[in-house]
């Protein structure tokens, strides 16, 4: 289910809200409301397709169980080996249905340098959400194991962590460590659930009316056969918008959703396109998961405790990997090692960038067009569709003669006026998690207004995908 | 209660008046209207994928709310936007064109191979029933105005669409017979309006074009000869918003900009004043789309391209018209109907250019 759709606002959110909140003995400890939540998420997941949710819940109880095995067992070899059946059914399990696919495209193109057909093995639909629910069941077994977290109390709360619906298939990525005395103890107040609303609404107003027009001057150009220069420029800072104010709206909105039902989720955005170097920008875009990633990948790699060498290469794996978690197209993995390598790189100059003596407007510059390159790649359908946009960006490739005509779709006075909001609001630091904790008179004038507004152009819309949910 | 309390409160009171208040007005107005609130809906079939994403469309097509603001809401964005909604893109001088047409022109496409491979399987099968075949691909308004379209277009531009032109090239060294209408609509653009403004279709003076061209070319190959059948023109004026306005589904934006006034030739038999008429036993059978619909079957009737057609070549023609259906469609109606073929000598075959890649079920080899 979309949050920014009819039923999720207005069937799904008033019946969830409703049976939340008047649910019988409702007070702590939450187990009843909990299970509740965990019913509502089921059927929140299970909208896009009923039969994701059996796959889920095997995720869930083999994690669960697990689990339970590390927190009761007294000798460390069960515990390890508890460890590692978890791990590897998680992954296998993400392995096979994300994997599968771009594994057997990529034998087929193999077999076909031989002389041979394409394989068929299998035909692999990607469950929604599924980078993000194994991931999560992930912190849970090895906070376990690390002793930083004591075990759910019961599995329904375990499922509920895992299935909660806010941030349930697009982030942010829940640390069970960071989230799971929530699950045993959690306010519910008048002012939390009104900065929720506040939240809520800033992020489902960014989606509907910046990231939506955003996107569609990004799908025309980078649909373009052959853009213009100018063209091919503004499509990229297009989709950087897109992107960040989708996948912002998303976690905005998630956040939001999460206080309402009385949880605090991590802030996952912090005025990315502010970052004066690569290093800065990976701390303040898409928090939750760079967080994972140091945490559970490059720190037990040995992080930069073996050497500038290894922390090089560590570096580089994390973010391969990272960029692999997103899909399974190299276009993923080219982008994964583009920031690896210019994080690599920064690390090499002391978490440097060659242009930090330049002044910050200018560092900031210089950073959102390396990121806007590394869009490019993560745009794209293919590494020869990322080099033909390449090449039109840098005037390499003759215009096609229907290109003229891309300018009368992309720059409308409408679409350049949306632009511009877009570029200013992208460079402004406040944040709306942070702008949301205190409700004012004034804000409510202002958001109230703005979800109407928001509300009836949903309405009119047809383009209206969030772009984190194909990950 | 503190001040902080009322604020808090009210935010929340709102919010939630708006959540529920749309919510429970739908199902309140279905039970007043004495319908099963719809709702309920969601129990009546198997929770499959596809149940739930056609109930959760249904429910927002037919919401009360949602029917209620959209109109107001498209013409605020046409107001503030220039946005006519999902399909329509707003042009220069008050010209409005359909995004598939412009899409077309800007997108890569990669179908040459089925479309050839499916016209030619169409010719060989007329051809071994001794019938010729004539294309006509018509091209799309962009294609012939697209300094309407973007201002990055300058008067004297090369030819935009590259994928009909080496379609049509293609054809011709497949041994189809093809009339180019591209180079001719070009050559006269500049001093008659081809296409109306508000619609994805040519205007009577560029289907009359066409169908003089046509007509003449089939005349050219002594595929048909003129008959005998007068007809005389009957002018009619009409009034109407082209199909691309009413596509942004808002009477309010229809309300604000005039309707196009255009001057048809209605074709008229001599001897006995009634207005054209199609008929079965022709020797031509004319397959096309929504160009052929236009002024034909809409109002004022008998203007449109068959009828002018009929008028060039002397007798009455048999048709069948298929809107967007013009690449598969209208060869299984026929492959339906193999009376059709009966005494059939030509077979003229338009379809508009951007159904090359959207055409309704594409372009399937369909036996007759």
């Amino acid at each position: 289910m979309v949050f920014s759709s009819y039923i999720f606002l207005f069937c799904f959110l008033p019946l969830a809200l409703l049976g939340y909140y008047l649910l019988p003995g409702s007070t702590t400890p939450h187990g009843k409301r909990n299970f509740f939540l965990l019913c509502i998420s089921y059927v929140f997941y299970g909208w896009s397709n009923p039969w994701f949710i059996l796959l889920m819940l095997t995720a869930t109880a083999i994690n669960y169980f697990c689990g339970k095995v590390i927190a009761t067992a007294s000798v460390e070899s069960t515990r390890k080996t508890a460890l590692v059946v978890s791990i590897v059914a998680s992954l296998s399990m993400l392995g096979f249905f994300k994997y599968f696919m771009f594994f057997q495209s990529n034998v087929s193109l193999v077999m076909g340098l031989f002389g041979a057909g394409p394989v068929h093995w299998l035909n692999i639909v990607l469950p929604v959400g599924i980078s993000f629910f194994v991931f999560q069941g992930l912190t849970y077994t090895i906070d376990i194991y690390r002793r930083e977290s004591p075990p759910a109390r019961n599995f329904f709360d375990f499922a509920a962590f895992v299935s909660l619906f806010p941030h349930l298939v697009a982030g942010p990525i829940l640390r069970y460590n960071t989230i799971e005395s929530q699950f045993r103890d959690r306010t519910h107040t008048l002012e939390k659930f009104a900065s929720g609303i506040l939240l809520f609404i800033l992020g489902f107003a960014k989606k509907i009316i910046l990231a939506n027009t955003a996107g569609q001057v990004a799908s025309a150009v980078f649909a373009a056969e052959g853009p213009g220069v100018m063209d091919a420029w503004f499509g990229a800072a297009a989709y950087a918008f897109q992107i960040y104010f989708d996948f912002s709206a998303y976690s905005d909105m998630a956040i939001g959703l999460g206080r309402m039902f009385g949880f605090e989720i991590i802030k996952n955005f912090n005025a990315p396109y502010l970052s004066d170097s690569i290093t800065d920008f990976w701390r303040r875009w898409h928090i939750s998961l760079s967080t994972f990633l140091r945490d559970y990948l490059y720190i037990p790699l040995g992080g930069n405790q073996k050497g500038s060498r290894r922390t090089y290469v560590n570096l580089a794996i994390v973010m391969l990997l990272g960029g692999l978690w997103h899909g399974a197209n190299w276009t993923f993995i080219v982008w994964g090692a583009y920031h690896g390598a210019l994080l690599a790189f920064e690390r090499w100059r002391g978490k440097h960038s060659v242009y930090e003596r330049f002044p910050r407007p200018f560092r900031i510059a210089i950073t959102f067009v390396l990121v806007l390159f590394s869009w490019v790649l993560f745009r794209a359908d293919t590494i020869s569709e990322a080099g033909r946009y390449f090449a039109a960006m840098f005037g390499l490739m003759d215009p096609q003669p229907g290109s003229a005509l891309l300018a009368g779709e992309i720059y409308t006075q409408g679409r350049l006026a949306l632009m511009l909001v877009c570029g200013l609001l992208a460079v402004q630091p406040l944040q709306a998690y942070d702008w949301a904790k205190e409700v004012t008179w004034g804000k409510v004038a202002m958001v109230l207004p703005l979800f109407g507004l928001a509300l009836a152009t949903m309405f009119v819309e047809a383009f209206n995908p969030f772009l984190y949910f194909q990950f | 209660m503190s001040k902080k309390h009322i604020l808090h409160g009210f935010l929340v009171a709102a919010f939630l008046v708006l959540l529920f208040g749309v919510g429970l007005s739908q199902p309140i107005l279905d039970i007043v209207q004495g319908e099963r609130p719809q709702v309920l809906e969601v129990f009546s079939a198997p929770p499959t994928e596809k149940n739930l994403r056609a109930y959760e469309k249904e429910m927002e097509d037919t919401s009360t709310i949602v029917q209620t603001v959209r109109p107001y809401m498209q013409y605020a964005h046409f107001l503030g936007l220039k946005d006519l909604g999902k399909d329509v893109l707003a042009g220069r001088d008050g010209w409005y064109f359909y995004k598939p047409d412009v899409q077309f022109l800007i997108e890569p496409w990669s179908g040459q191979e089925q479309v050839l491979a499916a016209i030619r399987a169409f010719h060989d099968t007329l051809a071994a029933q001794g019938i010729q075949l004539l294309v006509v691909p018509a091209p799309g308004k962009p294609s012939i105005y697209p300094e309407k379209f973007s201002a990055r277009v300058q008067p004297g531009h090369g030819a935009v669409s590259r994928h009909s032109r080496e379609m049509l090239a293609r054809l011709v060294e497949a041994g189809v017979d093809c009339v180019d209408l591209f180079t001719l609509f070009e050559q006269n653009s500049a001093t008659t309006s081809l296409y109306l403004k508000q619609d994805t279709h040519w205007s009577p003076e560029g289907m009359r074009l066409a169908a003089q061209e046509v007509a003449a070319d089939l005349q050219r190959r002594g595929w048909v000869t003129k008959g005998a059948v007068k007809y005389m023109f009957k002018p009619v004026t009409i009034e109407r918003h082209g199909d691309v306005l009413r596509m942004a589904r808002s009477p309010q934006i229809l309300a604000a900009i005039p309707p196009e006034s255009t001057t048809c030739k209605q074709v008229v038999r001599e001897d006995t004043g009634q207005p054209y008429e199609d008929s079965a036993d022709s020797d031509v059978l004319v397959l096309g789309d929504s160009f052929l619909r236009i002024y034909e079957r809409d109002e004022p009737h008998a203007a449109g391209f068959t009828a002018h057609l009929a008028q060039q070549l002397g007798m009455p023609l048999t048709t069948i018209i298929n809107d967007g259906g013009a690449s598969t469609l209208v060869r299984q109606e026929l492959s339906r109907k193999p009376q059709l073929l009966q005494n059939k000598k030509v077979v003229v075959w338009e379809f508009v250019e951007r159904d090359l890649r959207f055409g309704t079920e594409g372009w399937q080899v369909v036996p007759l």
